[in-house]
């Protein structure tokens, strides 16, 4: 009709100019283009202005459309990128992670939970948890997990088989997620992070296999303290001899106890570096001597041979005495428990190469080469041998310490399993040599 | 008749304690280092009763006590174990599987130790 209207010769002008309009540049404004020359007054002007801004209104369109593209592709790439960044750091991380959707199967797998179950995410045929990880703890607390009403850790301790067949323990701590944003879309599934905990329980084992064997070694000597004191209170020593000889039993257990407390008290004075050293020139033999003293009961109790050979040579060696006194005795003690009755024990001292050496032999169980080199081991107790004597796996590590970190020797031992074991101590020498008395080689003491 | 007590202990001064005190009840007592020692002494002549202690050298208490048990004709000396042992040992097992009349922790009382004895023996109802 408007055609019409303009005239076959304006309808050819009207005609290029919008095909101008529609193949100008799409930035280009459609006011930027030159109007057909018509003349004015006519209705082509209201119809002009509409088609123009029908054309500005789908070039802003289709600007923003563009925009919006572009800006869409950005997004996509960087999701993507962050995807790539995501997955790379769900394969790094060395804990295993499982991830399960709602139907209880499996949704995404670290590598590290691959490995551990054995299973490539990608390749198994069937999804189902329960068939790809042969756990049922951790299978129940990754279901029950994602059943939950609300999103809560929950963690748990588990022993799983690697597939090499070896155990390890690992703590299990599960969440659930959600996928759906509304309250009525369904869970999105839970994921479960392993940590391994191997070395904490066995420490949590050692832990307590320590605090029964101290609780079971303070426990021995109250016992004598309690049914001795019992037996004094009810009258039963009818004459003085017994009742000094119950006395006897009560102080000696009370030393043993001392000497207990006191062993560990030293072990954590020494590893947490509050030990208070006060170092004299002292007679090694002095205390060795003393040493010897204290053991020879128990040895006599079990019938052992309890010999001392000591040097007649002086062998001064700087030494806190109390702590040099009871390193000697844990070794001493230390032989006692491991010969059987009828063996014997030996306790040596000599002079080597400038320095004061003193030996402990017995003819004891002996250890094997692998007993040998862990006997100095905090808590260390010989498997066979934990029925042969209580003990704490504190004496000999202490008597090391003593030996080696406070007065700068060395403790070692030489043993054959079923012979015995000889600890050898060897001490710097504190001063010159002197004689110290009536053997063919002391040269007088003072 | 003189009733018989074995005591079994690698602690001297825990046997000489117990010992002490049932010798003077009037009890027959004798006495073992280890678990072998007491199967030995078992065998060569059956005690009334068997007190023994739980770790020990060689045999410990739970080893005596299954070798007591597997014996028709012990199945029913009456056993106390003396124990310094904390949570490793199972009460219930050694009384329903054993058999074992009970589980006394150390420190114990000579004097408990002589009313669980005599109740015991003399088939009474233990009180203590």
């Amino acid at each position: 009709m408007l055609f019409r209207r303009i005239g076959t010769r304006n309808r050819r002008k009207v005609h290029d100019y919008f095909v101008a309009l529609c193949r100008s540049d799409p930035q280009t404004e459609p006011d930027d283009a030159e109007p057909p020359p018509l003349r004015t007054g006519t209705p082509w002007d209201e119809t002009a202005e509409v088609v123009r801004e029908a054309i500005s209104e789908l070039r802003r369109r289709i600007a923003d459309l563009e925009r919006s593209r572009t800006a869409a592709e950005l997004r996509s790439r960087r999701a993507a990128e962050r995807e790539s960044r995501m997955r790379k750091v769900f394969a790094a991380i060395a804990d295993p992670i499982l991830v399960i959707d709602d139907y209880d199967e499996l949704l995404l797998a670290n590598r590290g939970a691959e490995e551990l179950f054995g299973f490539e995410t990608d390749k198994a045929e069937c999804k189902a948890l329960a068939r790809l990880v042969r756990c049922e703890q951790l299978v129940a607390l990754l279901t029950s997990t994602r059943r939950r009403k609300f999103p809560a850790n929950r963690s748990e301790e588990l022993e799983l088989s690697d597939a090499a067949g070896g155990k390890r323990w690992y703590r299990a701590t599960a969440i659930k997620f959600a996928d759906g944003e509304g309250e009525d879309q369904p869970s999105g599934g839970a994921v479960a992070v392993l940590q391994e905990v191997d070395d904490r329980k066995a420490l949590q084992k050692r832990n307590a296999e320590f605090v029964s064997s101290v609780s079971h070694e303070m426990k021995t000597p109250l016992a004598g303290i309690k049914a001795y004191v019992e037996l004094l209170a009810d009258g039963e020593a009818e004459d003085e001899e017994t009742r000094e000889e119950f006395l006897n039993v009560i102080n000696g257990q009370a030393d043993r106890l001392q000497r207990l407390v006191d062993n560990m008290l030293n072990m954590a004075r020494i590893e947490a570096g509050v030990v208070n050293v006060s170092k004299r020139p002292s007679s090694l033999n002095e205390i060795l001597d003393e040493a010897f003293r204290v053991v020879q009961p128990s040895a006599e109790a079990k019938e052992i041979k309890l010999e001392q050979q000591l040097s007649t040579m002086y062998l001064g060696v700087l030494a806190d005495h109390d702590m040099l006194l009871q390193a000697a005795i844990n070794l001493l003690s230390n032989a006692v428990k491991y010969t059987s009755g009828g063996g014997s024990v030996t306790l040596r001292s000599r002079l080597a190469d400038d320095q004061a050496l003193f030996e402990v032999e017995d003819s004891g169980v002996g250890l094997s080469e692998e007993d040998a080199a862990r006997v100095f081991e905090k808590f260390y107790r010989v498997k066979k041998d934990k029925q042969m004597a209580s003990g704490t796996g504190l004496g000999l590590p202490l008597a090391k310490h003593i030996v080696e970190d406070v007065h700068g020797g060395r403790l070692t031992v030489e043993s054959e399993l079923g012979k015995g074991s000889t600890f050898i101590v060897a001490l710097p020498c504190a001063a010159k040599m002197r004689g110290e008395g009536r053997g063919a080689r002391g040269e007088g003491r003072g | 008749m003189t009733k018989r007590v074995l005591l079994c202990d690698d602690e001297i001064h825990i046997l000489r304690a117990a010992e002490y005190k049932l010798k003077k009840a009037g009890y027959d007592v004798s006495i073992a280092g280890d678990g072998l020692e007491a199967w030995e002494e078992i065998q060569r002549q059956r005690p009334d009763v068997l007190i023994t202690d739980c770790q020990m050298p060689r045999l410990d208490g739970l080893g005596l006590v299954k070798k007591v048990r597997e014996e028709a004709a012990l199945a029913d000396l009456p056993i106390f174990m003396l124990t310094a042992k904390g949570f490793e040992l199972s009460h219930d097992e050694l009384s329903e599987k054993w058999n074992v009349c009970e589980v006394i922790a150390k420190p114990f009382s000579p004097r408990e130790l002589l009313q669980k004895v005599n109740a015991v023996l003399e088939g009474e109802p233990m009180q203590v």
